[in-house]
């Protein structure tokens, strides 16, 4: 599906589908998103420099339009999922982003320099996670520090570095911050911070109370967010945020991403639906007469 | 030819049901409402051995578990644990719970009319097709194998019963495997009922004296890791029904892979055909919850 395929910088996505952070988390499980279920690039969950086991279960929890998760940014620590698990993602053969979150650019730099060595094809650093302190989103609503995070890694290293940022007031300021610092592409959004509240439990369902909100609720909001970045950016733009179909995905793209994230959609179209989602852009390419997913990025600006 | 011949069984196990199976071309009928917890009754509680307790709880909201498929539990301001059950059928569905750790020992402080909140069914099932079974638990691995046994004993089917433990008192749901007609036998490792050691060591004994199409078994991993072996060395298919840590349940945490084929237990599993298994780390690696990997 040559006509699928889209240039994020340097870096060739297969098709315009990517696999988010967080999700289906381990190696042989990436590997398994490229190759079964036909994701164009993966990105890896998000590391940090001590192992994590995150917060106790309830972590995830449905709600009427989506997920929400309090997972906690569990993982075994950079150097153990670098060494172990980034070798089997790689058999995918598709690009694999390492996520990174760090709680300071010291972090930040020492992960991402880590993964450029073990053979990441990029950089994904999570400037936005919703339900960890002192990490994700109380950095990436600074958007002095995000220019100080993004100069930091970018001066380090060779490959491409994308920035993923959630809903905040400062978004085009964090945003523009982080292109003035060198990113090679911005990520938009993350989940929203939210609550579940169970109405016979009359208890908050997730341990930590407070998780990130996804899917089909939020997808409205993140391309609006694509829609005032691509306003405002040069650099390429990846859509996230309740892409569940080809619709959802091909309105990411005319609103000027040229790849959408897909990932709480995973728990209830499978693997598949990475193919899917592809096969249907693709179809609707062919059928309005385009012969790139390029031809349609950003369409839908004046 | 290796590689593909794995792909292809394992997308084989992976989705029984139609609607998920990747080749269909219809979209799923489920929506994110499918991991919403639902509050269940407790109607009755049993205590099987001094560490396990049993649970009915009240199904009417629920969809039936089929034998070998889990739900996950939580009790707020406990914790939630994935469980599997022990039986179900007339409005009731019984989860079988050992005190293993703090949420299981909330569990088990709770009183009858209490109430849990539980969302699945969630996974795979047993096979239950062939005709001859031979059923080896461990523990309280007896759980998913005694919901098997019942179905098993409603279709007219012959099977035995073989299952271990530290002592007699923790020995689970004999009698009720005696009740489904199967023939019954136990092993316990300070010899205080039936043979002194393991249930394996008993298995080529039955092995040689009947002959069965099918074992099923649940238990701790190293015995059911001689279970597969022994069975497979006589060319009998084994179904294992395994454990692991689980954040969510639903396939999209990745917290309970087997490498390197990637296998989910909660979804792809937790019942697989034991051939499958032998090309993943079953029985010697497992994963904590922060995902590193620990030896089984």
């Amino acid at each position: 599906m040559p006509k699928l395929t889209v240039k994020i910088g340097s870096l060739k996505f297969s098709n315009p589908t990517e696999l988010a952070s967080g999700i289906l988390c381990n190696g042989a499980l990436l590997r398994r998103t490229a190759t079964e279920g036909g994701a164009g690039a993966v990105v890896t969950k998000s590391l940090t420099n001590e192992r994590r086991e995150g917060y106790p279960n309830p972590t995830i929890v449905g709600v009427r339009a989506g997920l929400i998760n309090a997972i906690g940014l569990s993982n075994p620590g950079y150097a153990e999922f670098l060494r172990h698990e980034l070798p089997l993602a790689r058999e995918g053969k598709v690009c694999v982003m390492v996520s990174v979150a760090g709680s300071d650019v010291g972090e930040f730099l020492r992960i991402s320099s880590a993964a450029e060595d073990s053979g990441a094809d990029g950089v994904e650093l999570n400037l936005s996670c919703p339900h960890v302190k002192k990490r994700g989103l109380e950095m990436g609503s600074d958007p002095e520090l995000v220019h100080e995070v993004v100069k930091e890694v970018k001066g380090a290293l060779k490959i491409p570095v994308h920035a993923k940022f959630g809903l905040t007031d400062r978004l085009t300021d964090a945003a523009l911050k982080a292109e003035g610092a060198g990113a090679d592409a911005i990520v938009a959004i993350n989940t929203i911070k939210a609550t579940a509240i169970d109405i016979h439990a009359r208890k908050p369902v997730l341990s930590n109370i407070y998780g990130g909100l996804s899917g089909p609720a939020i997808h409205s909001i993140a391309v609006r967010c694509v829609y005032e970045l691509y306003e405002i950016l040069s650099i390429p733009l990846i859509g996230s945020g309740g892409v569940e179909d080809w619709q959802t995905a091909v309105e990411f793209l005319l609103a000027g991403a040229r790849a959408v994230q897909i990932g709480s959609a995973v728990a209830i179209k499978e693997l598949n639906v990475f193919n899917k989602v592809a096969r249907g852009i693709e179809r609707y390419l062919d059928t309005c007469g385009f012969k790139s997913v390029e031809e349609i990025v950003g369409c839908a600006h004046g | 030819m290796e590689e593909k011949n794995l792909e292809k069984s394992s997308n084989h196990l992976i989705h029984p049901d139609p609607v998920l199976n990747p080749e269909s071309s219809g979209d799923s009928k489920f929506t994110h409402e499918k991991f919403v917890f639902k509050p269940a009754k407790i109607e009755k509680i049993t205590v099987e051995s001094p560490k396990v307790k049993s649970f009915y709880l009240k199904a009417n909201s629920l969809d039936l578990p089929l034998p070998g498929q889990f739900l996950m539990v939580w009790l707020p301001g406990a914790g939630e644990v994935p469980m599997s059950v022990s039986d179900a059928g007339g409005g009731s569905i019984r989860i079988t719970v050992a005190r293993t750790g703090s949420t299981t020992e909330q569990i088990h402080k709770l009183e009858e009319k209490g109430t849990l909140f539980v969302r699945g069914p969630f996974g795979s099932n047993f096979k239950l097709d062939a005709n001859s079974y031979l059923l080896v638990g461990g523990g309280y691995g007896a759980a998913p194998l005694i919901y098997a046994s019942k179905v098993l004993s409603r279709a007219g089917k012959k099977g035995v019963y073989a299952v271990g433990a530290e002592d007699s008192s923790e020995l689970l749901f004999t009698h009720e495997a005696r009740k489904h007609g199967l023939e019954v036998y136990v092993a316990t490792e300070n010899g205080s009922l039936g043979h002194r050691g393991l249930v394996t060591d008993i298995m080529n004994d039955f092995l040689r004296r009947f002959k069965f199409d099918s074992i099923l078994t649940c238990g701790p991993e190293r015995m059911m890791y001689k279970v597969l072996r022994q069975g497979l060395k006589l060319g009998i298919p084994v179904q294992v029904s395994l454990e692991r840590y689980m954040k969510c349940g639903f396939g999209i945490c990745g917290s309970c892979v087997l490498d390197p084929i990637g296998a989910r237990v909660c979804i792809d599993g937790p019942v697989f055909d034991g051939k499958l298994l032998l090309k993943t780390d079953f029985g010697k690696w497992k994963r904590d919850p922060s995902g590193m990997r620990v030896r089984v």
